[in-house]
C-alpha cells in the first residue's frame, strides 16, 4: 500500500497537540536551523527546489509563488489559507486539530522564508474548536521563545495572528480572504493586482494553503531533493487525499502524487459489497468527474487534466451505481448559487436559473429543452467572473450529463397534465 | 485511518456560556448592553491591538459579542461602528455577509445539519427530514420556545464521518437516528454535554401562515414537508416559500380548494412583508 504518512505521522497515535510531544518527536527542529543557522534564502530555495506545488487548488508552484514579492522595501505578509471549504476536503481541518505545532512551524517558516514579520492565519468559522486549539499551539509556542519578540534569543521578531473567519466559502478564494481579513465583506477582487504585488493592507502577500506550508518542514528536514525524488515528472512529493462518498472507509490517507487512481479507491477500503464504479470527483466540488477509463491514471495534476478534471484541492469523492445523478447536480449547483457572493451576473444568476432548472428535473417536471440549455449555457457562465467560483459550477454537471444522459431523460415531463 | 476523534471528544466542553450574561427571556429591554459593552471594551481593544489595522478586528468582535448577547445586535454593531471608526450601515453589510452572524435572536441550541453532496451520498437527506419532523420547522427557523433553530448547511469539512452536523460549532459525526433522539431528549431536559448559547431575547417566531395550514400540518411549519429541496425549505417566510406550498399543497396534504387558495395567498403576503422588511440577507437569521 502506498499509503505513506508525513504530514499524518502520528495523528491518532500521540497527542501532537501537546507541544511537548511534538518537540520530543522533532517537531521545531526545523524551525530552529532555520533561525538559528539558515538564511530566508536557503528556505526559499528549498521550496522552490523540491517542486512544491500549492495544496490549495490551483496548484500553482509555491517557490515561484513567492518569487513575484517585489523588492520594494514595503512590509509583506504571509498568509495561510485555512478556510477549507470546498466540499469533500476535510485535511486542513485534520491537520488544524491534529497537528497544530506543524501547521505552525510550516508558517513560521513560510514567513522566514518571504521575509515576513506579522504572519496570518485564517481559520474557517465553523472550526471553533480548530481555533481554539490553534490559538493555543500560538501560546505555547510563544511561551517557548519560538515566535513573537526575539525568537530563541537571535533578534528575530516573526508575529502570528489567527483570525477566525464566519461562514462563507467564498472567503477561500485568496483575495476573497484578505478582504474578510481585513474586517470586510468576503468579496473576491479584481487582479490584477495579484496579491503578491498588492494584498493585505495593500502590501506584497502570498497566500499559502495549511497543507502547502506545512511540506516546508519535511522538505527542510529531508530536503528538497528527499521531496522532488517522489511524485511524477512535474507533480512532486506526496499529497493528503480526503476520501469521501460510496467507499468503505472515507478518510485523509497521505500517498506519493501519482498513485493511481484505482489503487487510492482500494486504499479507502474500495466500494461497497455489491455495488459497481460509476465515477470519481477527483478535486472538489469544482473538478468535472471522472470515469472507469481513467481508473488507471495516475493522480498528478497533469493527468486528471489530460482526464479532463483536475487534481484541485485533493478531494476524491467516489460515486457507485446508486447515485441519483440528476440530485447530485442540483446539490453540487446549489451550493454554487448559495455561495456566490454575487458581484458578477453570470456567477449570480447562472447558478440560480440553473437551481432552479435542476430542481424541475429532480421532480420529473424537467423539459427536453432544458437538456440542450444546460449543454448550452456554460458557455454564458465560465470564464466570465471575477473569481473561480463562477467557473466552478458547471464542470460537474456538465460531465454527469454528458455521462448518465438517461437519467436525466427520465426526469423530462413525460405530458403537460391540465392543471 | 480515523485521524479525527468522534464525538465524544468534541462534545466535552462547551464554553459559549459566559457569566453573568443572565438569560432575559422575553424581555430584550432589560438586557444591559451598556454594561456589556463596558466588560467586553478591554478585550475589543486587545482584538484591535493584534492587527496593522483596526478594521480587522470587527469580525473577531462580532464573534465575542454574539458569544455574550446570543446574537449580534444592532446595539453590538452600532458599539463596533463607534470603536472602529466606521459608519453603522458599512458594519452591517459586513456583518450581513456571513452566516454564522446572527442578527436576530436565535434558539439556545443552534442544530446546523450538513446538507453537502458527500453527506447526501452517506443518508443526509433522511437525517434532515428526520430533523424537520422531530422540531415541526424548517431550515432556517427557530421553535416556539426558542430552544431550538435549525438550519441545512454547507459542507463542514468532516464528509468522512457522514452525516454530519454541528450543535453551537461543535462537530457531531455519523449521525443516526437514535442519536438525534437522545440529543433533542438531553437538550430539552437541559442535560446535554454541549453547553447551549446565551440567550438575552427570546427568538422571533420565524415562520407565519393562516391558520389552515397549522392546523393541516399539526402546528408545525410549512418547511418540515420539504424533503427535497433544502435550499426552498425556508418555510413561508422565505420568498420561495410561494413556490414550495404551491407544491405540497396540491402534492402532499389534501386541501379543500378554498384553504389552498387561502394558504397561498397568505404564503404571498408574508413573501412580500418579508420583502419590505428585507430581511433576506445572506445569513437569513
Ligand atoms: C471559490 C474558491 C474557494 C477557495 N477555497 C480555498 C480554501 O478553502 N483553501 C485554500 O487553501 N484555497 C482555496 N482556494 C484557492 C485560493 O484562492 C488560493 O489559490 C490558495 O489558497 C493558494 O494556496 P496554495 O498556493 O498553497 O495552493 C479557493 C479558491 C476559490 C476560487
Ligand atoms: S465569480 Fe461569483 S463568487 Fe466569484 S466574485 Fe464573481 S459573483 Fe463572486
Ligand atoms: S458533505 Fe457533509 S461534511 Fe462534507
Amino acid at each position: 500500500m502506498p499509503v505513506t504518512k508525513v504530514l499524518t505521522a502520528g495523528i491518532g497515535e500521540a497527542d501532537l497537540r501537546d507541544i511537548s510531544v511534538y518537540r520530543a518527536r522533532g517537531g521545531y527542529k526545523q524551525w530552529e536551523r532555520a533561525v538559528r543557522d539558515l538564511k530566508p534564502a536557503d528556505v526559499m530555495e528549498a521550496c522552490d527546489k523540491s517542486g512544491l506545488r500549492g495544496r490549495g487548488g490551483a496548484g500553482f508552484p509555491t517557490g515561484r509563488k513567492w518569487s513575484f514579492l517585489p523588492n520594494n522595501g514595503k512590509p509583506r505578509y504571509m498568509v495561510c489559507n485555512c478556510d477549507e471549504a470546498e466540499p469533500g476536503t476535510f485535511k486542513d481541518h485534520m491537520l488544524l486539530e491534529e497537528t497544530p505545532h506543524l501547521v505552525l512551524e510550516g508558517i513560521l517558516l513560510g514567513a522566514y522564508g518571504i521575509g515576513c514579520t506579522h504572519a496570518y492565519i485564517y481559520i474557517r468559522g465553523e472550526f471553533k474548536r480548530g481555533y481554539q486549539i490553534f490559538q493555543k499551539a500560538i501560546d505555547d509556542a510563544r511561551a517557548a521563545g519560538l515566535l513573537g519578540k526575539n525568537i530563541l534569543g537571535t533578534g528575530l521578531d516573526i508575529e502570528v495572528t489567527a483570525h477566525r473567519g464566519a461562514g462563507a466559502y467564498i472567503c477561500g478564494e485568496e483575495t476573497g480572504l484578505l478582504n474578510s481579513l481585513e474586517g470586510k465583506r468576503g468579496e473576491p477582487r479584481l487582479k490584477p493586482p495579484f496579491p503578491a504585488i498588492a494584498g493585505l493592507y495593500g502590501m506584497p502577500t502570498v497566500v499559502n494553503n495549511v497543507e502547502t506550508l506545512a511540506y516546508l518542514v519535511p522538505i527542510l528536514e529531508k530536503g528538497a531533493d528527499w521531496f522532488a525524488s517522489v511524485g511524477t515528472e512535474r507533480s512532486k512529493g506526496y499529497k493528503i487525499v480526503s476520501v469521501s462518498g460510496h467507499v468503505q472507509k472515507p478518510g485523509n490517507y497521505e500517498v506519493p502524487i501519482g498513485t493511481t487512481v484505482r489503487e487510492i479507491i482500494e486504499i479507502a477500503g474500495g466500494l461497497r459489497p455489491g455495488r459497481t464504479f460509476a465515477a470519481v470527483q477527483p478535486g472538489g466540488q469544482s473538478s468535472a468527474c471522472i470515469f472507469e477509463e481513467h481508473l488507471d491514471y495516475p493522480y498528478d495534476y497533469e493527468s486528471m487534466a489530460k482526464a479532463g478534471s483536475m487534481l484541485g484541492s485533493g478531494a476524491f469523492t467516489v460515486f457507485d451505481d446508486t447515485t441519483d445523478w440528476v440530485k447530485a447536480a442540483l446539490n453540487s449547483v446549489r451550493f454554487y448559487a448559495h455561495e456566490s457572493c454575487g458581484q458578477c451576473t453570470p456567477c449570480r444568476e447562472g447558478g440560480h436559473w440553473l437551481e432552479r432548472v435542476l430542481h424541475r428535473f429532480v421532480e420529473g417536471r424537467g423539459l427536453r429543452s432544458d437538456l440542450e440549455m444546460i449543454r448550452r449555457v456554460s458557455g454564458t457562465i465560465t470564464g466570465l467572473n471575477l473569481c473561480a467560483l463562477g467557473d466552478s459550477i458547471e464542470p460537474f454537471l456538465k460531465s454527469v450529463v454528458n455521462r448518465f444522459p438517461e437519467q436525466f431523460e427520465a426526469r423530462v415531463m413525460q405530458e403537460l397534465t391540465p392543471a | 485511518m480515523a485521524l479525527r476523534q468522534a464525538q465524544g471528544d468534541t462534545a466535552a466542553q462547551g464554553d459559549t456560556a459566559a457569566q453573568g450574561d443572565t438569560a432575559a427571556q422575553g424581555d430584550a429591554a432589560a438586557f444591559d448592553f451598556a454594561g456589556l459593552a463596558a466588560r467586553l471594551r478591554p478585550q475589543c481593544e486587545a482584538l484591535v491591538a493584534q492587527y496593522e489595522q483596526p478594521r480587522s478586528a470587527l469580525l473577531p468582535m462580532m464573534h465575542l459579542f454574539q458569544e455574550h448577547q446570543g446574537y449580534v445586535s444592532q446595539d453590538a454593531m452600532r458599539f463596533a461602528a463607534d470603536l472602529l471608526g466606521l459608519s453603522p450601515a458599512v458594519v452591517e453589510s459586513t456583518v450581513s455577509f456571513y452566516t454564522l452572524f446572527f442578527r436576530k435572536p436565535v434558539g439556545k441550541y443552534m442544530l446546523q445539519v450538513c446538507r453537502g453532496l458527500m453527506c447526501e451520498l452517506n443518508g443526509a437527506e433522511a437525517t434532515m427530514a428526520l430533523f424537520r419532523e422531530k422540531l415541526g420547522i424548517g431550515h432556517l427557523e427557530t421553535t416556539d420556545d426558542g430552544l431550538f433553530s435549525y438550519e441545512e448547511v454547507e459542507c463542514l469539512a468532516a464528509c468522512d464521518k457522514a452525516p454530519c452536523m454541528q450543535v453551537n460549532l461543535e462537530f457531531l459525526y455519523n449521525l443516526t437516528p437514535a442519536m438525534i433522539d437522545e440529543m433533542l431528549e438531553l437538550m430539552r431536559t437541559g442535560t446535554y454535554a454541549i453547553a447551549p448559547m446565551v440567550q438575552t431575547a427570546k427568538p422571533e417566531r420565524t415562520w407565519k401562515v393562516g391558520q389552515d395550514a397549522q392546523v393541516a400540518l399539526g402546528g408545525k411549519s410549512p418547511g418540515t414537508l420539504n424533503a427535497t429541496d433544502p435550499n426552498n425549505a425556508g418555510g413561508v417566510g422565505d420568498a420561495s416559500g410561494v413556490i414550495m406550498l404551491d407544491r405540497f399543497v396540491s402534492k402532499d396534504v389534501a386541501f379543500t380548494a378554498r384553504s389552498r387558495e387561502r394558504l397561498v395567498r397568505d404564503a404571498r403576503a408574508v413573501a412580500e412583508i418579508v420583502e419590505e422588511e428585507g430581511a433576506n440577507g445572506h445569513a437569513g437569521h
